[in-house]
């Protein structure tokens, strides 16, 4: 975790570029209530929580498009970035109830409005405003990243990286993989870890989908929460994990296999290997989202990633955000989607070889001016 | 059927809502049942969970019957989607929903609202969070006893932090080894990131633990808390790094006797308000995780409780059961420690 990090320049150049897309659609104010988007307008932090605790304490903030410094309302004031003015700094409101939500009206600019989300009572104060969506504004902002931004998630991936280091030599028969978050979970803290953001998911593959979970799609069942079960000799064991570091998610996927991988699981590994190798051929500033679509599917009788998610997902602020590449958004919306530098992708095809379960990892990359760069390890495995 | 399944469509025919349309995971799994994956933070509202009061059924997104009830057949799962469309198509398509005068969402999204009024144009949105905290606000038998399984392995994780409570321990590292014993003890996932932080001399409690390197003589304000098959329970202590100090004992004592009045006020009745008026009092409802309490609610018999006073550098937080007289004091954890 060598690389050059500035977070007072990253707060500013993220901030500057919410005010020139207000700005640049005619909008008053963005009202964010997701805590992704406050992290990513503003800075600010709270401890990761529930999702029902994280929305009774959640912190608000308010972007003006005359490009003042944001008005956020936080119960952390530990959490508040050094630069921020005191007074934009207010006490948290509570936009469960009518009290808060009509406090926050009484805050806000006239003018039209983005918003991310509403509570029910918010949305009912809020009635008559002029109100846009807020994923307009603060998709394109935070779709192309700047050098502190790409920093952020290569640390987060390298803490989620060496905490796995750790997690590795334990898998063995008989463990639980709720054994297995404990030692993650202590782990990434050690590491300079800001929190957990997924419960991690150590899933034991049935060899042919038939074999159950049930599936409603008749593809394979992936992800599913970490419930006890014990590992067995010879199970092949998809892994999924992902931290925070500075409000940056990491995305770590790979595949163990119990008692060390045999020749069809490193057989897997590589057409696995040889789909993102297609992929990272014509990845580069001007590609589309439907030139990597077909060349991960080049060859393959299927496409090889599981339908309900994606061939390769953004990071962020969002453990998964855009660019989404291979989702049911559709051909269209695919070949629409041209990449540009500071892109983000996390690739995770799927290779699923029926009756022999099947291989499974993450690799991220950024787009740079002429081609890409690594932001994580390349050995998703097969491990163990 | 589910018992949480009861009371919520008994709330949907008091507030005459046809239709819940629930974003939100502890509504998701209070009328279900169902475990899905754990994630942290806020998330913007998806119909993640859908209750017709007409036909009494419980629909979910989930693409496999992984960790759902069996009272949930198959043919009431719907695919995740990234696709907005494609998610309200599905949702539209469940049988009473499409005729629905009045539906319940716990939450929404500019984009969502204008997708489900443009497939619903009929049916009129209400609020559906409102429906499902009056469902959930009173807990049965059975659920008090989730929530005293859960406390015992957030005092027994708890107890984990206590003893690697020494010099040269890092704030962050308590956290790793209070969540470290929580999945020992067969669950993964916290209520919320451990406050594990020493408090200065100005008395401030931070609740994001740091790199800091505690010291003997230091006093650590911890609250820390775990969900188990999604019940909370969670505590909060201050205890010191190494033998206590004079200062230690001596706010200790004040806290102490500050603590027993602000617990015996929560009784049925009280309002909730009037208990936050107690200054460095903080009120909330336990259950399927933390639960909202207006400050116009009155205490109920069966309502759990999380109580907390952060007094002189001092924090503390018990759960109460409340109960016809007095309530019960959940947490067992001692307010000292061991030896003094």
């Amino acid at each position: 975790m060598t690389g050059d990090l500035d977070l007072a320049r990253m707060r500013r150049d993220r901030h500057r570029k919410v005010v020139d897309a207000l700005d640049a659609q005619g909008l008053a104010a963005a009202v964010l209530l997701g805590q992704p988007a406050v992290a990513y307008a503003v800075g600010a932090r709270a401890p990761a929580a529930d999702a029902a605790r994280a929305a009774q304490q959640r912190m608000i903030a308010i972007v003006t498009a005359d490009g003042d410094a944001p008005h956020l309302y936080t119960a952390f004031p530990e959490g508040v970035p050094p630069e921020l003015p005191a007074d934009h700094v207010h006490d948290a409101l509570p936009m469960e109830w009518p009290e808060g939500a009509t406090a926050l009206l009484e805050a806000l600019p006239d003018g039209p409005i983005a918003l991310d989300e509403y509570t029910m009572p918010l949305h009912a104060a809020l009635r008559g405003r002029e109100i846009t969506d807020a994923t307009a504004i603060l998709g394109p902002c935070k779709v192309a990243k700047t050098a502190d931004e790409l920093e952020c998630i290569r640390r987060a991936q390298s803490i989620n990286e060496q905490a796995m280091l750790t997690v590795e030599p334990l898998v063995a028969p008989g463990l639980h993989g709720s054994e297995l978050s404990g030692v993650f979970l202590r782990r990434i803290f050690e590491l300079g870890a800001n929190a957990n953001t997924v419960d991690p998911i150590w899933q034991v593959m049935p060899p042919r989908v038939a074999d159950g979970p049930h599936s409603i799609t008749g593809d394979v069942v992936f992800p599913t929460p970490t419930m006890g079960e014990r590992f067995a000799a010879g199970d092949v064991i998809w892994v999924d994990t992902g931290i925070d570091y500075e409000g940056y998610a990491s995305d770590f996927g790979c595949t163990f296999v119990v008692g060390g991988p045999e020749s069809r699981h490193r057989d897997q590994a590589a057409r696995w290997r040889e789909i993102v190798d297609r992929c990272l051929d014509v990845l580069k500033p001007g590609a589309t989202g439907g030139d990597l679509v077909r060349a991960a599917s080049a060859n393959e009788v299927r496409r090889p990633w599981l339908p309900h998610l994606y061939l390769a997902h953004g990071i962020g602020t969002n453990s998964a955000e855009m660019p989404l590449i291979g989702t049911d958004l559709g051909e269209e919306f695919d070949d629409a989607l041209v990449l540009a530098p500071g892109m983000v992708l996390v690739f995770e095809p799927v290779v699923w070889d029926d009756g022999n379960a099947g291989f499974r990892a993450e690799e991220i990359l950024a787009v740079t001016d002429d081609g890409y760069e690594h932001l994580s390890a390349r050995d998703g495995g097969p491990r163990g | 059927m589910a018992e949480g399944l009861t009371r919520a469509l008994d709330e949907m025919a008091r507030q005459d809502v046809d239709v819940l349309v629930l974003g939100r995971e502890g509504n998701a799994r209070f009328v279900s049942g169902a475990t899905r994956l754990w994630l942290a933070g806020t998330r913007p509202f998806a119909p993640g969970c859908v209750v017709v009061r007409e036909t009494g059924a419980v629909h979910l997104m989930s693409t496999t019957d992984f960790g759902v009830p069996d009272e949930i057949p198959p043919a009431r799962l719907y695919a995740m989607s990234w696709n907005p469309v494609n998610i309200v198509g599905a949702v539209a398509a469940i049988p009473g929903v499409s005729g629905a005068q009045r539906i319940g969402v716990d939450g929404l999204t500019p984009l969502f609202e204008q997708q489900l009024t443009a497939m619903l144009p009929n049916a009129q949105l209400a609020d559906g969070e409102a429906v499902m905290r009056a469902a959930r606000r009173v807990k049965s038998a059975v659920e008090v006893e989730r929530i005293r399984t859960a406390i015992s392995v957030a005092e027994d994780a708890l107890g984990a932090a206590v003893e690697a409570l020494r010099t040269g321990v890092r704030e962050v590292e308590l956290k790793g080894v209070f969540e470290e014993r929580m999945c020992r003890l067969g669950t993964t996932t916290p209520a919320f990131e451990g406050a594990f932080c020493v408090v200065d001399s100005d008395l401030s409690v931070r609740r994001v633990a740091s790199n800091r390197v505690i010291v003997a003589g230091d006093l650590v304000a911890m609250s820390a808390g775990v969900l188990l098959d999604g019940w909370e329970g969670s505590l909060a202590r201050t205890l010191p790094c190494g033998a206590p100090t004079a200062e230690h004992r001596h706010r200790l004592s004040r806290w102490l006797a500050a603590w027993p009045p602000v617990v015996e006020r929560c009784r049925a009745g009280a309002r909730v308000g009037d208990l936050r008026a107690t200054a460095g009092a903080s009120v909330y409802g336990v259950g399927l995780g933390a639960e909202a309490l207006e400050d116009s609610a009155a205490l109920e018999p069966g309502m759990v409780v999380q109580l907390e006073l952060e007094a002189l550098g001092f924090l503390g937080a018990d759960t109460l059961l409340v109960g016809d007289g007095g309530v019960e004091v959940l947490t067992a954890f001692p307010y000292e420690a061991a030896g003094e």
